[in-house]
């Protein structure tokens, strides 16, 4: 029960320290309901409720990325550089207890952008779907924050407190432009529609579309395996760079 | 099952290089259980990175370390052993927005045999700060915060890595009152320093750190008597050999500046300097600092005078 205590603590603590620190709360959730709302819903080129569908998903996407990434890459490199993660290594602490509380601050913000999104596409979008596919869908944009919170986990474990904050924006706002998630995939030109299957973001955003028959006609076997595999990949880097991390730091 | 006479902390020949300079260079050291040591050396003498080595933050390249009894293997501590240790770290900052209730009710959390949040906030004597955030406290309101933390799990061991840093006069005095509870307690302290007067005040014994070397270890007193020499130090037109005749005077260092003198009377030293030589100038009386006068005794005058060309001025 006491270590059900810590791994309580330490995700409560987590979020209100985050929730605490307006730059991030704020972008978090205003940038994606702004731009849906924009681009989605007012920019709406036929006016037809199936582009506002169409932008939901990717814009739900492009939501969950940010704080998960975010959250993993700045905490964890400020941490590192402030001393404050080597006295939590010396406490009694569990390492996952760490971990999950950031996973679970995460998921809290992943579960804010939906629904805020999702209100917003129900009442100005429009946008009328079947229970299920609303249901499907959230969870599978709570799942989808798992590869990005690796790649914030790998970014601060590796960068410095200074550097994680304009490398996680350098690789966020591209990919999520790459895959599609600012304007569909299709309006992109050639090349970079066929560099789109790159980014873990664009399968997670087609396995959204195939929930509301809007994808690319991909197989979901595809979308599944690279996702995977990417997260497989990225646990592994994670593993051998907090093993080096705790082994022989300087 | 000799619980007085066993060791809570037992180093043997450590060694430690980073980019091919040694830091720490075959260190023995051993800790009874109740004593209070202090490694005390200036900066870039290894102190940090012994802890660190003790700790686990960083693997020895060769050497043992036993903690409470136990040798460790690695980098690897125990959840049992960090159970019963205590640690202050040289840190930057806690995470800010969060509040001192707060921060101590987080680390209560992780040692069920430990203190309470309200009682570690009394421990830090920030009761009337419970509910500041840590980014608005002073230095030395947070180097007390982090010394709470450091005793959440009321440790067998505990390690306090230049606790007193940027603490006012009266904050310092504080945690050395707190530091002789701890110690009446029975808590075995290692504790790293570079103010003698700190190391004098707290110790059981200290040794001297230097370029990754013990160079000495001893009581308080024992060392203290080492430190009676001063360094006059002056330009003057006197001989060397006038200067050298001058009472207390034992060695002498001419540099293009000026001299300095090693003086065990420094006062005698400087009054009949001025009588002989009305026009000295830039006068200057300074303790020797007590790893320099080790240094001196073991002969090593080369490194003391390297060291004595970039000291700093103790207080």
């Amino acid at each position: 029960m006491n270590t059900l205590a810590i791994y309580q603590k330490e995700a409560w603590y987590d979020l209100i320290s985050v929730w605490r620190t307006p730059g991030f709360v704020l972008p978090a959730l205003a940038f994606p309901l702004v731009f849906y709302l924009f681009f989605g819903v007012l920019f709406s080129p036929s006016g037809s409720t199936s582009h506002a569908v169409y932008m939901l998903v990717t814009y739900s996407c492009f939501g969950i990325m940010g704080p998960a990434m975010f959250n993993f890459a700045m905490s964890i490199a400020s941490d590192r550089a402030q001393g404050w993660l080597t006295l939590k290594r010396l406490s009694p602490m569990p390492v996952s207890a760490y971990l999950l509380a950031k996973m679970a601050t995460s998921l809290v913000f992943a579960l804010f952008i939906i629904l805020l999104l999702f209100s917003a596409a129900a009442i100005f979008g429009e946008v009328r779907l079947y229970h299920s596919q609303w249901l499907g869908l959230a969870l599978l944009l709570l799942l989808g924050t798992v590869p990005f919170a690796l790649i914030g986990l790998l970014l601060g474990l590796t960068l410095s407190d200074k550097a994680a904050p304009g490398v996680v924006n350098l690789l966020y706002l591209p990919m999520a432009f790459l895959s599609g998630l600012w304007l569909p995939v299709t309006m992109l030109p050639q090349f970079l529609q066929q560099l789109a299957w790159l980014w873990p973001s664009y399968h997670l955003s087609q396995l959204g579309l195939k929930l509301l028959a809007l994808d690319q006609g991909q197989p979901l076997l595809l979308h599944l395996t690279i996702l995977l595999v990417t997260s497989t990949v990225l646990t592994l880097l994670c593993l051998l760079v907090f093993r080096r991390y705790t082994g022989a730091k300087s | 099952m000799k619980p007085q006479t066993e060791a809570v902390l037992r180093v043997c020949s450590l060694d430690k290089a980073f980019a091919g300079k040694r830091v720490l260079n075959n260190i023995d050291l051993s800790l009874t259980a109740g004593e209070v040591l202090c490694i005390l050396g200036p900066n870039g003498a290894g102190k940090t990175t012994l802890i660190s080595a003790i700790l686990g933050l960083i693997a020895a390249d060769a050497g043992e370390i036993h903690l409470l009894g136990q040798l460790q293997q690695g980098a690897e501590r125990s959840v049992a052993l960090r159970q019963q240790l205590g640690v202050m770290l040289q840190i930057g900052s806690l995470p800010a927005t969060l509040t001192v209730a707060e921060q101590c009710d987080l680390f209560a959390s992780y040692y069920p045999a430990g203190y309470r949040a309200p009682e570690l906030v009394a421990l830090a004597g920030l009761e009337d700060h419970a509910k500041q955030r840590f980014g608005r406290l002073s230095g030395g309101q947070k180097q007390r915060l982090l010394f709470a933390l450091a005793l959440a799990g009321k440790p067998r061991l505990l390690f306090l890595d230049e606790p007193t840093l940027g603490m006012d006069v009266e904050a310092r005095r504080n945690l050395w009152q707190q530091i002789h509870q701890l110690q009446q307690q029975g808590v075995s302290i290692v504790l790293t320093t570079h103010y003698l007067e700190e190391a004098e005040q707290l110790a059981d014994r200290i040794m001297v750190l230097h370029q990754g070397k013990f160079i000495a270890d001893g009581s308080p007193g024992e060392l203290k008597a080492l430190t009676r020499y001063k360094l006059v130090q002056c330009c003057s037109a006197l001989s060397d050999a006038a200067l050298l005749a001058l009472p207390g005077v034992l060695q002498l260092n001419r540099q293009q500046d000026g001299v300095t003198m090693h003086s065990s009377h420094a006062e005698q030293t400087v009054r009949a300097l001025l009588s002989q030589d009305p026009g000295v100038s830039q006068l200057e009386v300074r303790q020797v600092a007590l790893e320099q006068a080790f240094l001196q005794l073991t002969g090593d005058a080369a490194a003391a005078q390297a060291g004595a060309d970039n000291q700093e001025q103790v207080a």
